[in-house]
């Protein structure tokens, strides 16, 4: 975490500073490494009771597993390439759309921590 | 008391009286305990037809409560009281007539038993509807409501037409189950897929729900794609076509969700997702498919308001709702974020929320059914909006990187607000019976078996360990300020272009007209004048003795010639 920043940890709340230690850098191998664990007890578990699913595909141990880390990396892939054909810049819309103004501040009750 | 009043009627007589009523939170008061009082009342009404009316010749239905109904009348009062919780700070009186009437149509549409009722509170939903987006009181959102104000009166107008042309084959305007082989029942299809958000009618949603006021958008989220849902459900049961369009809905949401920088429009995308789930149970139209339908639009309901809740309280604070100006919110606003992270697990169907427990009586009942494909389509769909709902929204809004932002929490009646609702999603997960209970049709499913559990939770946590992965060797695409182009390009762009440059087109053609004939005019009138002009031969002055001769010759020809 950026230490330059005007607050420092200190200043949250119990609960502010508890989920503040999953944003820490440091930390990001240990969560990296929790999820694999539990992806992997997953999969292993899908060998200790018997499937019954609708179509046969869901026999496959792990089926759900692969299936969703295949398929998210390819809905990923496939966006940043709809990224590329559809992106324009912010006023495209120009004064008819909302994406370029300013939420109206009268509405807002803005203030700091 | 019960029998003599719609409910809808409740919450009009509620918009009336408020006007009465000093500013302040005497009427919030009001706000909250017009859902409640309707709520009771729906709750205690027995099925039934009240409220018959004549109307030019026809009996108008205006309370049908039947389980189907009901369960939407409840979900949309439940609706109603959480927008108007979250709202309380809000002194706009507009923006709290246009709740009280917008809920109150929503209502009398869910109990209308004849198709002319719908039409009138169909109308009445987009016209109260349409000041939540204009009370932002800005330029864009002025013209956002003005093409959401378009699209939604035009869904109506064509009700109106298949509903007479309905009537003129049929002769009733009952509002029933409907097979799509007439023109008539074909425009009350369109009507009712406009307002749904069907693919290529579906782009009013994600325009207008992003401009709507910070409450606005709560409230929106609620109401008008469910009144289509139940709709649909009530007239379309069973037509095969709706699991092909409730599957592309499911599908190509999720893409544009992925690569779109503001989080309210992100969330209109992932709303239009999950219409395709329900939308899908229609299409199935057994017990079980609609059972799903109904549970997942009330399930929806919820954790979709309760993600706009939160997003909104950002907003509220911020001023912005982009993911590109947001990130590490959670240290100064955690109880929001923990709100929004039960929000995200419950549209994933993380099991023990809500979105577990009624989205896989869908899914189940597709592959029941063998529809192989769409059950594919429906798991990756599934897969997607964790990717979007799931992580996009808390991660890129309270984790992430430190945009170095250090709002306030979210005003304490928000929190209640958030609080209320995130406990509803948990409950349901947890305790789905009561919800089942009030399902049109009797439920025999068990959410948690060991193969649905584990398999939705490999399906999510490998989904999730992807996103991390993604994450980590920099593929996954970052947040910049862009808009992404999507159908409305054709009628904010394409045709106001065409129309720009066919208007020269006729304009230039117009002149080379004018012209053409302005030469061709003086041409004739400068030829005439050569010929009958006072200088030319026609019009010279001749002496009569001339006249009298060629008449005395023209005499003596005759004469002769009637000699011969």
């Amino acid at each position: 975490m950026d230490l330059n920043k005007p607050n420092g940890t200190d200043e949250f709340s119990t609960l502010g500073k508890t989920l503040c230690w999953f944003t820490k850098t440091e930390n990001a191998n240990k969560i990296f490494l929790v999820l694999a664990v539990f992806c992997l007890a997953l999969f292993l578990a899908d060998f200790t009771y018997h499937k019954h699913g609708h179509f046969h595909i869901e026999e496959i141990p792990g089926f759900y597993g692969i299936y969703g880390f295949f398929m998210f990396t390819a809905l990923i892939l496939v966006a940043k390439v709809l990224r590329l054909l559809i992106k324009r810049p912010e006023n495209y819309y120009g004064s008819k759309a909302i994406d370029n103004e300013e939420y109206p501040t009268d509405q807002l009750e803005q203030g700091s921590k | 008391m019960i029998s003599i009043l719609p409910t809808a009627f409740i919450f009009i007589a509620a918009a009336l009286m408020l006007g009465l009523l000093p500013k302040g939170h005497i009427r919030g008061v009001i706000l909250l305990i017009t859902p409640i009082l309707a709520a009771w009342q729906v709750w205690n009404l027995p099925v039934g037809i009240y409220m018959q009316v004549e109307f030019v010749g026809q009996t108008l239905d205006m309370m049908r409560v039947d389980k189907l109904s009901r369960i939407f009348g409840l979900i949309f009062c439940l609706a109603a009281f959480l927008g108007n919780l979250y709202a309380w700070h809000v002194r706009d009186f507009i923006q709290q007539i246009a709740a009280l009437l917008y809920a109150g149509a929503a209502i009398g549409a869910v109990f209308a038993g004849d198709l002319i009722t719908l039409f009138f509170y169909w109308e009445g939903t987009a016209l109260a509807s349409v000041f939540l987006i204009w009370a932002r009181r800005t330029e864009g959102s002025y013209h956002t409501g003005m093409r959401y104000l378009i699209i939604q009166i035009t869904s109506g107008v064509i009700l109106l037409a298949g509903t007479a042309l309905l009537y003129r084959e049929t002769g009733s305007i009952t509002f029933e189950r409907m097979t799509l082989s007439s023109l008539g029942t074909w425009l009350i299809f369109l009507s009712f897929g406009m307002k749904c958000a069907f693919p290529l009618l579906h782009n009013w949603l994600q325009d207008s729900y992003p401009a709507a006021t910070i409450t606005g958008t709560v409230i929106l989220s609620a109401f008008t794609t469910k009144l289509a849902v139940y709709a649909l459900a009530r007239g379309f049961a069973g037509t095969e076509l709706l699991i092909y369009i409730g599957a592309v809905m499911t599908l190509f949401p999720i893409f544009f969700a992925e690569i779109e920088n503001d989080l309210r429009r992100v969330l209109a995308y992932s709303l239009n997702n999950q219409l395709g789930f329900m939308v899908v149970g229609i299409g199935v139209g057994t017990e079980m498919a609609i059972n799903g339908t109904a549970s997942h639009a009330f399930a929806h309901i919820l954790y979709k308001a309760l993600l706009f809740m939160s997003v909104g309280a950002v907003m509220l604070r911020t001023g912005t709702s982009k993911a590109s100006e947001l990130g590490g919110l959670c240290r100064t606003m955690p109880r929001t974020a923990i709100f929004c992270l039960v929000g995200a697990a419950s549209i994933s169907a993380f099991p023990l929320f809500s979105g577990f427990v009624t989205k896989s009586l869908i899914m189940d009942e597709t592959a029941n059914q063998h529809y192989p494909i769409i059950w594919a389509i429906l798991v990756f769909a599934s897969a997607g909006v964790l990717s979007h709902s799931g992580i996009k929204i808390p991660y890129f809004t309270f984790f992430g990187h430190d945009s170095g932002l250090r709002p306030k929490e979210a005003p304490i009646h928000m929190q209640i607000a958030m609080g209320f609702t995130a406990f509803l999603c948990i409950f349901i997960g947890i305790y789905p019976d009561p919800l089942y209970a009030l399902l049109p049709y009797d439920v025999a499913y068990k959410p948690y078996t060991m193969s649905h559990v584990i398999g939705q939770l490999q399906l999510l946590c490998f989904a999730l360990l992807a996103f991390v992965v993604l994450m980590r060797t920099g593929i996954h695409p970052p947040e910049i300020r862009a808009v992404n182009l999507d159908v409305d390009w054709i009628y904010r762009r394409l045709i106001p272009t065409l129309y720009i440059i066919i208007h020269a087109k006729v304009v230039n053609a117009f002149l080379l007209f004018e012209v053409v004939a302005n030469t061709l005019v003086q041409v004739v009138i400068k030829s005439l004048y050569r010929l009958h002009g006072p200088e030319t031969g026609v019009s010279r002055m001749r002496g009569v003795g001339a006249m009298v001769m060629w008449v005395a010759i023209l005499l003596g020809i005759a004469l002769t010639a009637s000699y011969f």
